[in-house]
């Protein structure tokens, strides 16, 4: 068990495990978090598992975990590790289930008072047009060719059938598809999972939002971004549904059979890893990849969808534009600093989200000069943010920062505090139109059951590892 | 006998199942995992089907929980609650069973994945087999 006597701190918002804590570690373990959220950490086996993390093979300069941490399957959530490229291990546990969850963030030309008439209307529209809720199937319905190319081609290929404009396309991380995926090594079982899927939010913490900006904290690089007080901008929350979940099923049992050839041990089978360069390792990077092209596609998807509510209603505003999309469930090729020099590296990211700053040559142009445009949605009912990539990420953190509010309460404690139809009159009083499958299980996902996003965004932050830019508060939320 | 409870978990769902042989468990842990799953089965014949599964793992705890997953992928897919209808072969490494399934219109939990985490089997001090199983939801 890891307590505070264990933690060095090397900042008021940055601790670190050293490698003399378990002769295994290869790097040290570090932590980004505050004082008076250490307690919450400490409290589950997050660090625990940050350290089995730094004992894996090729792993580069250390491992690391977000403010939002908690504990999850292999990596914490929250995780951050970079491993050598090609020779260091890949890791599905790193990634996790749910490949390219992600969040997406829509601008519209119109301010809340424009919106508040028809936010109840609005509201309803969303919830019978965007599918939500367990495993509910979209509009289209996915042949075997089809679902190949969609997964060669991610976004672009719904921008090529008419779900977008080619604009779209630059203001997605990686441009909305990823280029080593192969279709070949997807399972006729995820699949058949996914055939389905596309355009649909699923259930959990996945969501649609409509929020107004409510505060903004750098006003230079929110008119770049294009943001402005009270505008209303729209947020999706999802991933790659049911066939990434089956990619990760598929892939680590295949790497649990076959690890011990390539002479790995890990202290938890959920870090089941291969070298990338081994067939088993090439194998799942463009499963992955696959599996990740198939959310962008899916929240490219779900953007038509919602832009064919919006023009509906609002047919002399129609404009939402992308401000960016980001994935929080990923593993990437890139370069980063190491001691002196620049190495390449598979960073995985669990639950934390890449932030490129200024100059990064990914970015569009109009985001060269701010840094990358980096989306926090926080619980149920509270605010989100959007922050902007910084030097001080690229330095530290991989170019890495949190994904989101981070839970601290089971689904079912969360559940014996408040009923579902409670929650609901009170989310209503507050102003927040909640469209929902499931008035029961709404309880899971409040506010309470997960830390405060405020005190996760000020960390990062404080870290210099993402910067303030804008606040945002729900008015719709529809959920599964 | 067998046994399953499900148990506090911060994200997700933690199963715990027991019993007093292997077929038992696997048998538990199916039902276990059907409670969480949830959603009404359609009761009438034309709806039912049978179908064999078989798993073979390097040890008992990869085998039960990749049994399972082979279990949540079908049922996935097909949109069916399987439950176990004969046990054929059953031992540490290797398990084959006919599975009896029921079409339901909608499950109430999305079930993600069965994951390895906190899975180990032991037999416990009473001489029964146990395992945590967390399900990702």
């Amino acid at each position: 068990m890891i307590t505070r006597e264990h933690l060095v701190q090397r900042s008021p918002v940055l601790w670190e495990i050293p490698m003399s804590f378990r002769s295994d570690m290869r790097v040290p373990a570090l932590l980004f978090t505050s004082e008076a959220m250490l307690g919450e950490v400490l409290d589950d086996r997050s660090l625990e598992q940050l350290v089995n993390v730094a004992t894996l093979p090729g792993i580069r300069k250390a491992a690391m975990v977000m403010p939002d941490v908690h504990e999850g399957y292999g990596f914490p959530i929250g995780g951050v590790a970079a491993l050598s490229y090609p020779e260091g291990v890949i890791s599905p546990g790193g990634i996790g289930y749910d490949i390219n969850c992600g969040v997406r963030l829509l601008k519209s030309t119109l301010m809340y008072i424009d919106v508040k008439p028809y936010l109840e209307t609005l509201a309803k529209r969303l919830f019978c047009t965007v599918p939500s809720g367990v495993g509910r199937g979209g509009k289209l319905k996915l042949g075997k060719d089809k679902i190949d190319v969609v997964l060669y081609e991610g976004a672009k290929r719904m921008v090529k059938d008419g779900y977008g404009v080619l604009d779209d396309l630059k203001y997605i991380e990686s441009h909305g598809v990823l280029e080593k995926a192969d279709p070949n090594v997807v399972s006729n079982e995820a699949k058949q999972r996914g055939h389905d899927q596309l355009g649909t939010i699923g259930a959990g913490n996945h969501f649609l939002e409509v929020d107004k900006i409510d505060e903004i904290f750098d006003e230079q690089i929110a008119e770049a971004f294009g943001l402005s007080h009270n505008q209303i901008v729209v947020l999706i929350h999802t991933g790659s549904r049911g066939l990434g979940h089956q990619v990760a099923t598929d892939h680590m049992r295949i790497m649990n059979n076959v690890m011990s050839s390539y002479g790995i041990k890990v202290p938890d089978r959920e870090l089941a890893c291969v070298p990338l360069n081994s067939s088993e390792g090439m194998a799942y990077f463009s499963a992955m990849a696959a599996a990740a092209n198939f959310a962008f596609a899916n929240r490219q998807m779900i953007t038509w969808e919602v832009r064919q509510v919006w023009s509906h209603l609002f047919p002399s505003s129609p404009s939402l534009e992308i401000l960016y999309d980001v994935a929080h469930n990923i593993a990437k090729i890139e370069e980063h600093k190491v001691d002196d020099h620049i190495e390449r590296l598979i960073v995985h990211r669990k639950g934390a989200t890449r932030a490129f700053p200024p100059g990064n040559a990914e970015l569009p142009d109009v985001y060269r000069s701010t840094g990358q445009p980096v989306l926090i949605p926080g619980s149920m009912g509270s605010a989100s943010y959007v922050l902007a990539g910084t030097q001080g990420g690229r330095d530290v953190s991989f170019s890495s920062t949190c994904h989101g509010a981070g839970r601290r309460m089971s689904r079912h404690a969360a559940k014996k505090i408040v009923k579902g139809k409670k929650l609901l009159e009170q989310m209503t009083e507050a102003g927040i139109y909640v469209e929902t499958g499931s008035v029961s299980g709404l309880p899971e996902e409040a506010q309470f059951a997960y830390k405060d996003i405020h005190d996760v965004v000020e960390v990062v932050d404080r870290a210099g590892i993402a910067k303030k830019i804008a606040r945002l508060h729900p008015v719709i939320v529809v959920k599964g | 006998m067998r046994y399953f409870r499900i148990l506090p978990h911060i994200a997700d769902v933690r199963l715990y199942v027991k019993g007093d042989s292997l077929r038992q468990l696997f048998i538990a842990a199916l039902e276990g995992m059907n409670s969480i799953l949830g959603g009404s089965t359609e009761k009438s014949k034309a709806s039912a089907v049978f179908q064999e599964i078989e798993v073979s793992s390097q040890d008992v705890t990869t085998l039960i929980i990749d049994f399972l997953s082979e279990v949540l992928t079908r049922s996935q897919i097909l949109k069916y609650q399987f439950s176990m209808d004969e046990i054929y072969e059953c031992n540490e490494r290797y398990f084959k069973a006919r599975l009896l399934g029921c079409r339901v219109s909608a499950f109430e939990e999305d079930v993600k994945a069965v994951t390895y985490h906190e899975a180990n089997v032991i037999r416990n001090r009473e001489g029964n087999y146990e395992t945590t199983i967390v399900f990702d939801v």
